[in-house]
């Protein structure tokens, strides 16, 4: 069995045998969450390390026939684009379990759910068959439903079935598209790596619906205006854990499809949509900073900020460029580290306030130095401070962007602006000014949630400083991709 | 003696057992009846070999069969009818109406 | 030795962590650290600019190593040292340790001293990495941080209100002005196809840059400085950044980061100078800038706040310099202005720890309880009002030269804000120092500040006196600090000393004026204030900028929520959920059709079969002899029909 395929298994396993243990002993499940999810992610950690950053093509390609009657294949592989997902999905996982310790109902079920939707993620970002994407696509949605359902907050039925429905009406769009790329394949085909091949050789309007039933998809996922409204909905119900991985995974998979498919295999499509993509990021940057400034509630707000992040990353894509597409694949793993540490910061003092009320805070820095200080760091690394790593891609994709698109990019930057003053006032308002006594016996930031935050806090310092450890990665891929289309 | 009074006498028995089957209320009756009936097929069959082939003996052998098969009919109808009846306590057929729809 | 010179910051950031990490180990809870570092990185900046003077280092020096790469373009990490960088570096160094030396006394005993050193050393850090830079992408990164530092040490004191406040303004001003260097930067990037600074230089010099694009770059850039160096309209902030404590102000707001503006423009100078459009618009901002800056001094009541405004003046000034094409005298100022006001915002500190406050009316009579203060004050006072000899008189003569060589109406707003300048201070220095104690409960209690305090404010009244002097002997610093590109227009011929007798004069006029006015007849003012009310009005209200931004950003806020209601009750509730709903209500109407079409069909012909079968049960009667009865009926119709065919 392959480095691939064992990553991908690694989690089934350890859901199937937490189903095999009984409900009551919940320290036995929690353990083997954590182990099995801290093997994902040195297994992850291998193959970041053992991935070969000058080859440009797909790495540790493995390839079974699956159902041969319909030219379906199990077929699996990493390249520059899809590596560093896959070791934040790991990590990002890990944390989160080890976060949703403080789960206190159905432990077992929680956790089962959680490993499942693992092995949906990282499926996602190594298939290379177009079927079994789809498969794995799906795999995300169930246990996100239950996850959302299940242990989320007072709405949380509504949220969930929202998020599930609407992201299957976008699911069931992008498997029309996939059916269609299917049938006008010669011999049929999912390979995707085949029908890139082929995919510019269809008729122009082909093309377009083609693009736009997978971009359909893959928007609501992102999610891109105006598909966006399901997030803050589903960001405020769900548990912290899985904010977490809501918003540190599964919106890159929206990002990474198309970039990984719908670009290479549709290139005219591309240079027709492009004039809407720029217009969507551009929406997506302001409108999203814009609804984030008017939030009272934190998690509305860093939900919210979650969709001008994307709009950055949308924003490089539209480059067409090394540059942009630099910039959109380092936006989207920063992102993950970023956005992930705020939703458990934000969690963190929800645990312990049972409000997430902006309004109801006050002085919090003079009494929880330490928790202070991570969500200043994170939150300036979020509105795109230099030295930390939200700046390197937001820069890279307006950079990039901004040979294409000067007009829209300098209408862009508004975002940042005002990125920066929501951020700010809400530091202002919750951990400034004279101190609310309310609080007064609120404890610091403790054990466990030290050890869920620091990686990302750490993280997001070392690739502001040294962003070459991530983009060494990313950019031969790209440029060979970028080549490509050109 | 022609073959004429014969089947005449044939075709009265098996009118009168007909009648019988048809009205009695006594399935002990119905029993009896449907033996005349019998009989009178067992005379068209002797008198028709009698009187058509004479070198052979099918009809007379036919004539035999049926009486065996008679015997035995009868020795299943009374089982039967003592089975019916430790389930119904009746003789009387317009009793034994479970299969009504 | 400049092999070296990439330390001065990494080690600035090193301590930032040290003090945080393990400060309260430390001496002094970490302020050695970093009191060390900063006399190293000055000794090693002063030992750089002995040997440029001399020669004896080749300049420009670069080196660089590669950062990362994307997309076919490297990203380097690196140096550049120049002139321009040296003395920067000298002015940053230099102040930052002093007020290092300072702040041990002026914050002695807060409960956050451990963090306030740490921010301390980051900004320096950054503020070198801004100066040392030889790209412009790690110029922008380290402008920010330095921003982020401001931010952090305007709010230091963040229990209070008008603190946190404060900090929140600085930063988004400023990042507001961010935006147009962002652009800007892009700009020039697809402009020169680099962010070296030396390459950019090289192509400029060639004229390979066109025109517009420099303009654009450059006007778009200058957004940035704008913000930074408190330019109009963005200076709003910097009065209120005074929040922060003293030493802050004449780090970060006097002396080095709102000086930043200036350098950036210096440091891209050769892109500038390509552009006639963006010259003029620095030079007029500058100017504009300047004066309303000084007026707006005029008015002030609290010590720092004047300080302030002088200060966005002065920047105004630099501005104006290098927009003229006085790329030295603009730089020379910088330079000059950094001792004299970081030593003025120093003494104001010393006054306002003896007092306990910052507002004018509540001093007075401090000369004889604050000796050195006072003197301190005083020399920078005279430094800053252009008074000979001290360094102000060299540099702001330089300025107004230079604009007078451009355009003479620049040249005469100039003056007019070097004569309201020498009003102010004359104005802020009798107010403070002089006359009787306005509260004597806060005179008996006053006292001079300990030699830590005091030691930097003497040293730093030495070089306001002497660095005028000093550097324009044998043109040392404009042979240190030069712009050898050509100007896009030309220059009159102007005469020097002139133009140095007129500032002075006006100057010394101007000031005695402040003087005798507030020391003999403070009743004057106080009757100018009730004649030109609407004036005094306008200057309290700061020309209703603050309104202005205020507006803007009421503006924003109902724009969010305008935008979040939309996404909420029309984009959510209507357009997704509206599909829900509409599917729900298409599904009971399928559900009634399903009720009473489909399944009442389907149901009627159940009922017929049903019927049917009714009717059907009546023969069977389950008497045999009926069925019989039947058979023999039916033999009999056959058997009819039989024999009768």
């Amino acid at each position: 069995m392959s480095l691939l395929s064992l990553i991908v298994v690694t989690p089934l396993i350890g859901a199937l045998l937490i189903l095999a243990i009984p409900g009551t002993r919940t320290k036995l499940i929690q353990g083997v969450a954590l182990v099995f999810s801290a093997l994902t992610l040195l297994l992850t950690g291998y193959l970041y390390a053992a991935f070969d950053k000058t080859v440009v093509l797909m790495q540790f390609v493995e390839k079974l026939s699956w159902i041969p009657a319909f030219n379906i294949n199990y077929c699996v592989g990493v390249d520059g684009l899809s590596v560093a997902l896959v070791t934040l999905t790991g990590l990002l996982t890990m944390l989160a379990i080890i976060y949703s310790f403080n789960i206190t109902v159905r432990i077992k079920e929680f956790f089962f759910w959680f490993l499942l939707l693992e092995v949906g993620m990282l499926g996602v970002f190594v298939a290379l068959d177009f079927f079994l994407f789809y498969v794995f696509w799906e795999l995300t949605l169930v246990p996100m439903y239950f996850l959302i359902g299940v242990w989320g907050g007072p709405k949380k039925e509504y949220a969930a079935i929202k998020f599930f429905l609407f992201t299957l009406f976008g699911s069931l769009l992008m498997l029309l598209g996939i059916l269609a790329l299917y049938f006008n394949s010669m011999p049929h085909t999912f390979d995707m790596m085949e029908l890139i091949k082929q995919g510019s050789l269809l008729p122009r309007a082909m093309q377009i619906w083609i693009f736009l039933a997978l971009y359909v998809g893959f928007a609501i996922k992102i999610p891109a205006f105006p598909f966006h409204t399901w997030l803050p909905l589903a960001h405020v119900e769900a548990p912290t854990g899985v904010s977490v991985i809501l918003a540190g995974v599964m919106l890159k998979m929206g990002t990474y499809g198309i970039m990984r498919f719908s670009f290479p295999a549709l290139p005219e499509a591309t240079k027709w949509f492009m004039p809407f993509l720029i217009v969507i990021a551009i929406i997506n940057i302001v409108y999203g900073a814009f609804c984030a400034m008017a939030q009272k509630d934190l998690k509305k707000m860093v939900a919210y900020s979650s969709v001008n992040h994307m709009g950055y990353c949308m924003l490089g894509m539209t480059a067409m460029s090394g540059i942009g597409w630099n910039g959109a694949v380092l936006q989207m793993i920063t992102h993950g580290l970023i956005t992930g540490s705020l939703f458990f910061l934000v969690g963190v003092i929800y645990d312990r306030a049972h409000t997430r009320d902006i309004d109801a805070f006050g002085g919090l820095a003079a009494k929880f130095p330490v928790y202070a200080g991570l969500m200043i760091i994170q939150v300036m690394a979020s509105l795109g401070l230099p030295g930390l790593a939200g700046f390197v891609g937001e820069f890279l994709c307006f950079l990039g962007a901004f040979n294409v698109w000067p007009y829209y990019v300098a209408v862009g930057t508004i975002g940042i602006l005002v990125t920066a003053a929501f951020f700010l006032r809400m530091i202002e308002k919750v951990f400034l000014g004279p101190f609310n006594e309310k609080w007064a016996a609120l404890k610091d930031i403790g054990f466990r949630e030290m050890v869920a935050i620091v990686p990302l806090v750490l993280l997001t310092v070392i690739i502001g400083v040294w962003p070459k450890f991530c983009l060494d990665l990313i950019d031969p891929t790209i440029t060979y991709l970028v080549g490509m289309i050109k | 003696m022609t073959l004429s009074y014969y089947l005449a006498l044939s075709g009265l028995l098996f009118t009168i057992g007909l009648f019988g089957v048809l009205t009695r209320r006594n399935v002990i009756g119905i029993l009896m009846s449907i033996e005349l009936m019998l009989n009178a097929a067992n005379i068209n069959f002797v008198a028709f070999n009698r009187f058509l082939y004479p070198g052979q003996y099918a009809g007379q052998l036919n004539a035999i069969f049926i009486i065996t098969l008679a015997a035995a009919e009868v020795v299943v109808g009374l089982a039967l009818v003592m089975a019916i009846y430790k389930n119904i306590k009746s003789v009387y057929v317009e009793d034994y109406n479970i299969l009504k729809g | 030795m400049l092999e070296y010179v990439y330390i001065l910051p990494l080690l600035s950031f090193a301590v930032a962590g040290l003090i945080l990490a393990f400060g309260r180990w430390l001496p002094l809870k970490g302020a050695s650290a970093g009191i060390l570092v900063a006399a190293w990185g000055f000794s090693q900046g002063l030992m750089l600019f002995v040997k440029a003077i001399q020669g004896t280092i080749t300049l420009p020096y670069e080196m660089s190593i590669p950062w990362f790469s994307f997309g076919g373009n490297q990203a380097t990490l690196g140096v550049y040292v120049d002139g321009l960088t040296i003395a920067m570096l000298i002015v940053v160094t230099a102040v930052s340790l002093l007020v290092q030396i300072y702040s041990t006394g002026y914050m002695h005993g807060d409960p956050r001293f451990k963090r306030f050193y740490c921010y301390l050393s980051l900004f320096t850090a950054s503020m070198l990495g801004v100066t040392l830079t030889n790209n412009m992408m790690v110029f922008f990164m380290c402008w920010e941080l330095v921003g982020v530092c401001s931010y952090l040490l305007i709010g230091f004191w963040f229990e209070k209100q008008s603190a946190a406040y404060a900090g929140k303004k600085a930063f988004i001003t400023t990042k507001l002005g961010d935006l147009g260097f962002l652009v800007g930067l892009m700009v020039l990037f697809y402009a020169t196809g680099t962010f070296e600074i030396s390459k950019i230089q090289e192509l400029a010099h060639a004229g390979m840059i066109p025109a517009a694009a420099a303009g654009a770059a450059g006007i778009l850039m200058f957004l940035g400085a704008a913000g930074k160096s408190a330019q109009f309209p963005l200076f709003i902030w910097l009065p209120d950044a005074m929040e922060g404590p003293s030493p802050v102000s004449a780090l970060i707001h006097a002396a080095t980061m709102v000086a930043a503006g200036v350098y950036m423009v210096a440091r891209l100078y050769a892109v500038y100078a390509l552009s006639p459009i963006a010259m003029d618009t620095v030079a007029w901002t500058g100017a504009i800038t300047a004066f309303m800056a000084a007026s707006l001094a005029l008015t002030c009541f609290d010590l720092k706040r004047v300080l302030a405004f002088s200060t966005v003046s002065q920047l105004g000034y630099m501005m104006m310099a290098l927009g003229v094409g006085g790329f030295t005298a603009g730089m020379f100022h910088l330079t000059t202005h950094a001792y004299f006001k970081a030593l003025l915002f120093l003494a104001a500190g010393s006054v306002i720890h003896a007092v306990h406050t910052n507002d004018m009316r509540e001093m007075g009579g401090l000369r004889h309880k604050m000796p050195i203060t006072y003197i301190t004050f005083l020399l920078g006072t005279l430094a800053l009002c252009g008074i000979p000899p001290f360094a102000g008189y060299f540099s702001k003569d330089e300025v107004l030269a230079a604009a007078l060589a451009r355009n003479p109406v620049l040249f005469a707003i100039g003056a007019m804000a070097a004569a309201m300048t020498a009003f102010y201070m004359a104005r802020a220095l009798v107010m403070t120092f002089h006359g009787k104690p306005k509260d004597a409960h806060k005179h008996d209690h006053a006292h001079e500040s300990p030699a830590v305090m005091t030691g930097p404010l003497i040293l730093l009244g030495a070089v306001s006196v002497v660095s005028g002097f000093v550097l324009t002997r044998h043109e040392m610093f404009e042979h240190l600090v030069n712009f050898e590109g050509a100007l896009p227009f030309e220059l009159h011929h102007v005469n020097h000393s002139a133009v140095a007798l007129f500032s002075s004069i006006v100057a010394a006029l101007s000031m005695s004026l402040g003087v005798w006015l507030y020391k003999a007849r403070p009743d004057i003012p106080a009757a100018c204030r009730e004649t030109f009310s609407p004036i005094v009005n306008m200057l309290e209200k700061r020309y209703w900028l603050d309104a202005f931004f205020l507006k803007l950003v009421d503006i924003g806020d109902s724009l969010s929520r305008f935008m979040f209601s939309f996404d909420f009750n029309f984009l959510d509730q209507i357009a997704i959920d509206g599909w829900a709903w509409l599917t729900l209500k298409l599904s009971k109407i399928q559900g009634w059709l399903d009720d009473h079409v489909v399944d009442a069909a389907l149901n009627a012909t159940g009922t017929i079969t049903m019927s049917a079968g009714r009717m059907a049960r009546l023969a069977q009667t389950g008497l045999v002899q009926n069925y019989l009865l039947f058979v023999a009926i039916a033999v009999s119709i056959f058997a009819a029909i039989a024999f009768a065919g």
